[in-house]
């Protein structure tokens, strides 16, 4: 699985990323037309982005039609600000612990 | 970068106490939530953080590197047992600094998303997320 970051990491990728956003599904020459790259290119671009879970493909008919998903960046975000609260609190303990006796 | 957990606090006691309430056994279960660890200061070894209120199951951990009394890093696994399992990295640095202040830098890195194939997962507060990710990442 790509990471999801690496994905992200990349101005083609998040501009993409912005296009389904704003859209429920989009097929390829429709994203192509909005880039100075080629078809082949932005094809590439998303590959990657499903690769990572941020995009999911479906056929529709002779076309192939992109929708965001944006669960995985929100599922890493939640366990950040999880753990920022947690580790604030347990130092805040162990400082508690180191001023008020010793140890 | 926002997958990584930074925190850095100045804890007025020697650099000594503080690796000691970070590497001893019993002390840890004092101030971490988790009530029973069998954690040891020794490369390799593996250990878990066990028995936390409002805290599913355990953490299984690995410490990957000792360097007595300046650097501490161990695995951090937890969910193992559920499908919300996360696998990153705990690394405290401790400095010693004028006055019997020491430096305590935190982090916790390596956050990756399993990325569920959670069809039709709402928009809602996606693009503010993007905006937060583009200052975060380095620029091009």
């Amino acid at each position: 699985m790509r990471d999801v970051y690496s994905a992200v990491a990349d101005p083609t990728r998040r501009r993409l990323l912005g296009l389904l956003a704003d859209a429920d599904e989009l097929p390829l020459h429709e994203m192509t037309a909005r880039f100075r790259v080629g078809r082949t290119a932005v094809s590439k671009h998303l590959a990657i982005l499903k690769e990572a879970g941020l995009v999911i493909d479906r056929k529709a008919g002779r076309e192939t039609l992109y929708h965001l998903n944006a669960a995985p960046l929100r599922e890493i975000q939640e366990w950040v600000s999880f753990y920022d609260r947690f580790w604030t609190e347990r130092i805040g303990h162990l400082k508690d612990l180191l001023e008020e006796e010793n140890v | 970068m926002s997958e990584t957990v930074v925190l850095d606090y100045e804890l007025k006691s020697s650099i000594e106490r503080v690796w000691h309430a970070l590497t001893d056994s019993t002390t840890l279960s004092r101030w971490m939530l988790f009530k029973s660890n069998d954690f040891k200061p020794v490369v390799g070894h593996a250990f878990q953080f066990s028995e936390a209120p409002g805290w599913a199951g355990v953490v299984d951990c690995e410490v990957i590197e000792v360097e007595k009394p300046h650097r501490l890093s161990y695995t951090w696994v937890s969910g193992a047992e559920s499908n919300m399992q996360h696998s990153t990295v705990v690394t405290w640095t401790l400095t010693e600094a004028e006055g019997g202040v020491t430096q305590l830098h935190l982090e916790q890195s390596g956050f990756r998303s399993e990325a569920k194939q959670e069809i039709g997962g709402a928009k809602y507060g996606w693009m503010s997320m993007l905006d937060q990710l583009k200052n975060l990442l380095p620029s091009e």
